[in-house]
Order: C-alpha cells, then sequence, then structure tokens
C-alpha cells in the first residue's frame, strides 16, 4: 500500500510474567510493524503469546522492554487513565466470546463506548444506528444478547467496536466460537470495514479461513514471529 | 442518564438477591427507625429548655411524692414570703386518684386513673393543652367551663373513654383503689382533645378534698390515712433559669417544708432522673443495638455486592477496554449499593413512620411514664442515611476490588 508511517509499530518488546519466583517470557524481543489500512492476521500455537501481543497493542497491558506506537502516539508510556481515552477514541476491540452486557440491549450495548465521549444524545444515537445499520442489526435494536445467535452477537460486538470510528481494529479469534456460515459473515464484514473504511486490522485466529482474508500473515511461536506469507514490499524485521 | 439506566438494569440482573439485599436493608433500618424515635424522644424531653420553665415539686425521699395539702397553697407561691422574692407566674396541683368501675372485680378496661386538679389549670398549666390551636383549645374552654358548676364533672381520655366504653354524659361510680373507700360518682363533661391524654382522665380536685373531709364523720373521728398525703406534685411556672434556681432556694430554705421535706427540680431534670433507672438500657440501644444494626447491614450489602462483583469481573474488564475508566467502574458498583440502599432505606422508614403512627398509634414502649413513642418525620431522613452510610461502608471494597481488575490477568484466563 503506500509508505506513510506505520499504523502499529511494536518496537523490540519483550514481555515476561513474574510467577512466584519463576519468570515466564512471553514476548520475546518482538518487533512488528502494521500499515495503515493493513489487514495482518496472526497466527500461532496456544499459548505463543499472541492474545499478550494484542493486548499490549490495544494498550491493556505495558511491554516489560521495548516500544509499542499506535497512529504516531507512544502508547507504552502512557498512564492507565490516558491509554483509556486513547482507547475510546482510536481502538475497537473485537472478542472471541462476544462480551456484550447481557442487561443491555444491542443498542445500549453498542452505545457505551459512546458514554465515554462528549456527545450529545442525538449524536449517539446517530452512531450507534449507522454502526448497528453497518453490520447489518438495524432490525435489532431492542434485542438482548440473549434473544440473538452467537452470529448476530458478534456483530453487536463489532459494530461496538466501530462504534467509535476508530483507525485500528484488534479482533481476537473473532470466529473462534462461530459456525462456519456465521465466520464467513464476519470475515465478509471486517473485509468490508478494511476496504470501505480503510480501518487497520489486526486479526488473531486458528482459523485457516480467516487467515486467507488477511494481506499479511504472521506466525508467533515462543514470543517470536517465525515467519509470513506474502511478504510487504518494504520487508519487516524478524 | 445512560449511566443511571446501566445501575438500574444490573440491579434487575439478579432480581431476587437484589430484593434479598433490599429486603434486609428494611428490616434493618425499621429497626433502627424504632429504636432511635425512641432515643430522639427521650433525649428531648430530657434536653433543658431554657425559656417558660415548669418546676415540679414533689417530696424528697419518698416515691411516690406524697405531700400534706397544706403545702398546696405557699408552694403555689413559690414559697415567696419577703417582698423580694420571686413569684411563680402559675402553678397547678396534682392529686392521682385511681378508681375501678367495679368493686370487686378490677379489670385495665374497668378502671381510670385521674388528676384531681383546679379545671382551669387544664388550659393553662397541663404540657401540650397550654400549647393548642385556638379552635382545639375553644373546645377545651367549653369543657372546662361545665367543670367549673360541677364538682362530680369529669373529662376523660377518647382511648379511655371508649375502654370503660361509656360516653360524653353518662355518669359513673368509682371505687377507689389508691383512696380506699373513697367513692366517687362522676359525671362525664368531655374528652381531652387528641394527644397525650387519650388516657388520662381530670376532675375538680375540690371534690376529692370534700370526700376525704366527709370520711371522718363516718369513721369514729378517725381521718383517712391518706389525708395528710393527698398532695402529689405542685407544677410551677417560673419565666427562666434563673427564675427557677430562686424560687428551688425559696422553696429549700423555707422552714413550712420539714416534715416531709421536698424537692424542687426542671422538668426534664425531673424527668433525667427518673430515667436514670433505664439508664443502662438506654445506653444499650444507642451504642449497642444501634451500631450493630450498621453494622450487620453494611455486611449483608458487603456479601452481595462482592458476589455480584466476583461474577462480573470480566464484564467490569470489559468495560475497561471499551475506554471505561477505573473511578467508572468504581461508580458503577457504588452507584448500585447506593441506589439499592437508599431506596429501600428510605421505603422502609416511610413505611414505618406511615404505619407506626397513622395504624399502629405508636411503639407501645413503655418506659418511664412515656406509653408509647411516635416516628418523627426525620426518620425519612435517617432511612435514606442509613442507606447511603452502610452502602457505602459495604461496597467500598468490593467496588475498589472492581475498579483494579486487570484487563489482562482477566482474558489471560479466558483466551
Ligand atoms: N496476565 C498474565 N499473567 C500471567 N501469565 C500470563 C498472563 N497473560 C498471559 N500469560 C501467559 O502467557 C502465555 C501466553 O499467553 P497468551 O494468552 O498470549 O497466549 P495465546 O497465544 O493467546 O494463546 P491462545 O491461542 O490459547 O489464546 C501463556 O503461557 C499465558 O499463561
Ligand atoms: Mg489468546
Amino acid at each position: 500500500m503506500n509508505g506513510k508511517q506505520p499504523m502499529v509499530l511494536v518496537d523490540r518488546v519483550h514481555k515476561f510474567y513474574q510467577r512466584g519466583s519463576e519468570r515466564l517470557d512471553v514476548l520475546d524481543g518482538l518487533t512488528l510493524e502494521v500499515r495503515e489500512g493493513e489487514f495482518v492476521g496472526l497466527m500461532g500455537p496456544s499459548g505463543s503469546g499472541k492474545t499478550t501481543l494484542l493486548n499490549l497493542i490495544a494498550g491493556l497491558d505495558k511491554p516489560s522492554q521495548g516500544e509499542v506506537w499506535v497512529g504516531g502516539q507512544r502508547i507504552s508510556s502512557m498512564s492507565e487513565s490516558q491509554l483509556a481515552r486513547w482507547r475510546t477514541a482510536h481502538l475497537g476491540f473485537i472478542f472471541q466470546f462476544y462480551h456484550l452486557l447481557p442487561v443491555l440491549s444491542a443498542y445500549e450495548n453498542v452505545e457505551l463506548p459512546l458514554l465515554m465521549l462528549h456527545l450529545t444524545a442525538s449524536q449517539r444515537r446517530q452512531q450507534v444506528l449507522t454502526a448497528l445499520e453497518l453490520v447489518g442489526l438495524a432490525d435489532r435494536l431492542k434485542h438482548r444478547p440473549g434473544q440473538l445467535s452467537g452470529g448476530q452477537q458478534q456483530r453487536v460486538g463489532i459494530a461496538r467496536a466501530i462504534v467509535t470510528d476508530p483507525s485500528l481494529i484488534v479482533a481476537d479469534e473473532p470466529t473462534g466460537d462461530l459456525d462456519a456460515k456465521s465466520a464467513v459473515e464476519i470475515l465478509d464484514l471486517l473485509e468490508e470495514l478494511r476496504k470501505s473504511l480503510h480501518k487497520t486490522i489486526v486479526l488473531v485466529t486458528h482459523d485457516p479461513r480467516a487467515a486467507e482474508r488477511a494481506d499479511r500473515l504472521l506466525h508467533l511461536d515462543k514470543g517470536r514471529l517465525a515467519g509470513q506469507q506474502q511478504p510487504s514490499p518494504e520487508g519487516v524485521p524478524g | 442518564m445512560t449511566f443511571l439506566l446501566l445501575i438500574v438494569k444490573n440491579l434487575t440482573r439478579n432480581k431476587i438477591r437484589s430484593v434479598v439485599t433490599a429486603l434486609s436493608t428494611m428490616v434493618l433500618v425499621f429497626v433502627c427507625t424504632l429504636v432511635w424515635s425512641i432515643l430522639a424522644f427521650l433525649d428531648s424531653v430530657t434536653a433543658e429548655q431554657s425559656q417558660n420553665l415548669k418546676a415540679i415539686v414533689t417530696e424528697r425521699w419518698q416515691l411516690p411524692s406524697q405531700m400534706p395539702f397544706a403545702y398546696a397553697s405557699s408552694l403555689s407561691e413559690g414559697a415567696a414570703s419577703d417582698p423580694d422574692d420571686v413569684q411563680p407566674e402559675d402553678a397547678m396541683t396534682w392529686q392521682f386518684y385511681g378508681g375501678s368501675l367495679d368493686p370487686k372485680n378490677r379489670t385495665r378496661d374497668n378502671s381510670l386513673f385521674a388528676f384531681g386538679l383546679e379545671p382551669d389549670k387544664l388550659l393553662t398549666m397541663m404540657d401540650e393543652l397550654d400549647e393548642l390551636p385556638p379552635e382545639r383549645k375553644a373546645e377545651l374552654a367549653a369543657v372546662v367551663d361545665k367543670m367549673r358548676g360541677n364538682r362530680q364533672a369529669l373529662i376523660v381520655g377518647r382511648n379511655r373513654l371508649a375502654a370503660i366504653n361509656k360516653q360524653v354524659g353518662e355518669r359513673i361510680k368509682l371505687f377507689g383503689l389508691n383512696y380506699r373507700e373513697i367513692d366517687l360518682e362522676f359525671e362525664i363533661v368531655g374528652v381531652f382533645p387528641e394527644g397525650r391524654y387519650d388516657n388520662a382522665a381530670a376532675f375538680d380536685r375540690e371534690y376529692l378534698l370534700a370526700a376525704l373531709d366527709a370520711w371522718p364523720a363516718t369513721h369514729n373521728g378517725r381521718p383517712h390515712p391518706l389525708a395528710e398525703k393527698t398532695l402529689n406534685l405542685v407544677w410551677l411556672r417560673v419565666p427562666d433559669m434563673q427564675a427557677f434556681t430562686q424560687v428551688d432556694q425559696q422553696i429549700e430554705e423555707s422552714p413550712l417544708y420539714a416534715s416531709p421535706s421536698v424537692k424542687c427540680e426542671t422538668a426534664s431534670s425531673g424527668r433525667a432522673s427518673f430515667l436514670e433507672a433505664y439508664r443502662d438500657l438506654i445506653w444499650g440501644m444507642r451504642w449497642l443495638l444501634g451500631p450493630a444494626i450498621l453494622v450487620t447491614l453494611a455486611l449483608v450489602i458487603a456479601n452481595a455486592i462482592s458476589i455480584s462483583v466476583r461474577e462480573r469481573r470480566t464484564e467490569f474488564a470489559v468495560l475497561k477496554v471499551l475506554g471505561f475508566r477505573s473511578h467508572h467502574v468504581l461508580l458503577l458498583v457504588l452507584g448500585e449499593a447506593l441506589l439499592l440502599g437508599v431506596t429501600a432505606g428510605l421505603l422502609s422508614a416511610g413505611l414505618t413512620y406511615y404505619f407506626v403512627n397513622n395504624v399502629a398509634g405508636g411503639i407501645p414502649f413503655p418506659i418511664a411514664f412515656f406509653q408509647a413513642f411516635y416516628i418523627p418525620l426525620d426518620a425519612l431522613g435517617w432511612g435514606a442515611g442509613i442507606g447511603v452510610l452502610t452502602a457505602l461502608l459495604g461496597s467500598a471494597l468490593p467496588a475498589w476490588s472492581a475498579r483494579s481488575v486487570s484487563v489482562s490477568d482477566v482474558f489471560a484466563k479466558v483466551a
């Protein structure tokens, strides 16, 4: 695509967890660049650190060493509350198990991130409706998560992730809990987001069908990036 | 607004738990309201009034106080002997006469306890009756008028009247209980205004005095055993504490009250010394029962909230991913507890207020000379206050733990 400053830059990041006296090294000097508008797939065996990496990119956790930059901002040195604000505006997170609040309707679930922004009720309403229309659920506003299928719930999850119009969307096995047909629908939707809205997407998956959709596929193993299919023109260190 | 909605919706998530928590809050607020109503009332009656005091003169060493009626007139003047001495503004004497409608079979429902006094003093000296609104006062004055011309007139409280199953206009004969063989016939001429004297009765003291005077004639010239012990209390109205002190001193120094000797107290100090006997009980109510209820309630709320927080750790993590900051999560949990606590507390205090005062007619808790207690309007404030306080105490820890949920810890387990 183009050679502007990367959307995501993970720079020589180490991440370890201390468990009692034992140190568990999860990420080991990992470097990764994702360009704006790129759709990157991340695969790897269970426990290889995919979720850990995603959490670092999403500002949900801090690297033990190294830096994480997103959209030109060094998020690895932001405070908790700066990160929270940053996430609301710049990041959409899609979960494997949807994690919608069961007591809220689809509409209210999608509205949640907007509560953290200074918007009027009608502005919020406009954005929620737009997001739900985009995922094809304009007719399910009042349904609670329990009244929706897995695929529909995930679409609400996606609407919630894009409702603040973030530039980066990260998804942790978004199709992992879905049947084949719903999975395809979700992947179509993600691809659509990237194409028509130019979102940058980082997708963790075990699902080869999901991996197929990515511009670039990365393999994580024992905290390092192993190899890349369809290497990008510039090349990525690792 | 949507935030509040989220709080409300969270409460509906586990309805049984919310209802049980609300009910326990209501029960405990109910008990607290009763206890505090009694304490507040006792506090108010023992709090010293600084203006318009009533001094109470009683026998010094005996309970019940039984003074000779000869003391009445000089005590009513505050034992003033010198032109410089202070005279009370007003005074009244009390003589207690108990009688039963049936001489052989005395029950609670056929007996009556009446104050022998000067009828005029009903209007000027009796607590509450001296502060009636004009129309009620006029009604009472009409009854007092009837008493003036008729020694046998009796004014009765409405509850007592109902208990003995009589009506205004009827005549009754009472067989003396404390005044043995002094049987008095009365004509019921009216009822007390509703309130403090619903169970009392009053009549002209001259009637009792005359009966005592007539007694020797039919008993070989011997006086009635209580003839010299018929004056139970004297009340004196004084303008302020300084006048009270002076009158007290005049009575103290007077040679007239040697045997038996007398003492002078303010109404509140009199009540306070009477309440001394209940000091431990009142202390326990105030400092053990009250706090114990608050602690229990805080624990009940803490338990319910911490269970619900534990169940929702993932949800709080999700909210944080969506950009909710720690204090939003904290507020969410506190808000839930507060909303529940305040609603249940207000509701409970409101219901207690309504039912105790309007349906049950007071708390039947006879302590000292008080028969029943009423819930003050303040109770609504207490209810809400208890709700807020216990909700804050109970949810502080769970709310803090919700606030501190670490997203990466939660999802490390989920993923
Ligand atoms: N907060 C944490 N505390 C301690 N250890 C953690 C934490 N988060 C992750 N780990 C550990 O780090 C390692 C990598 O975990 P991670 O969740 O990133 O793997 P993953 O590649 O996403 O695996 P999966 O495919 O099963 O989701 C695991 O061994 C995990 O137990
Ligand atoms: Mg994972």
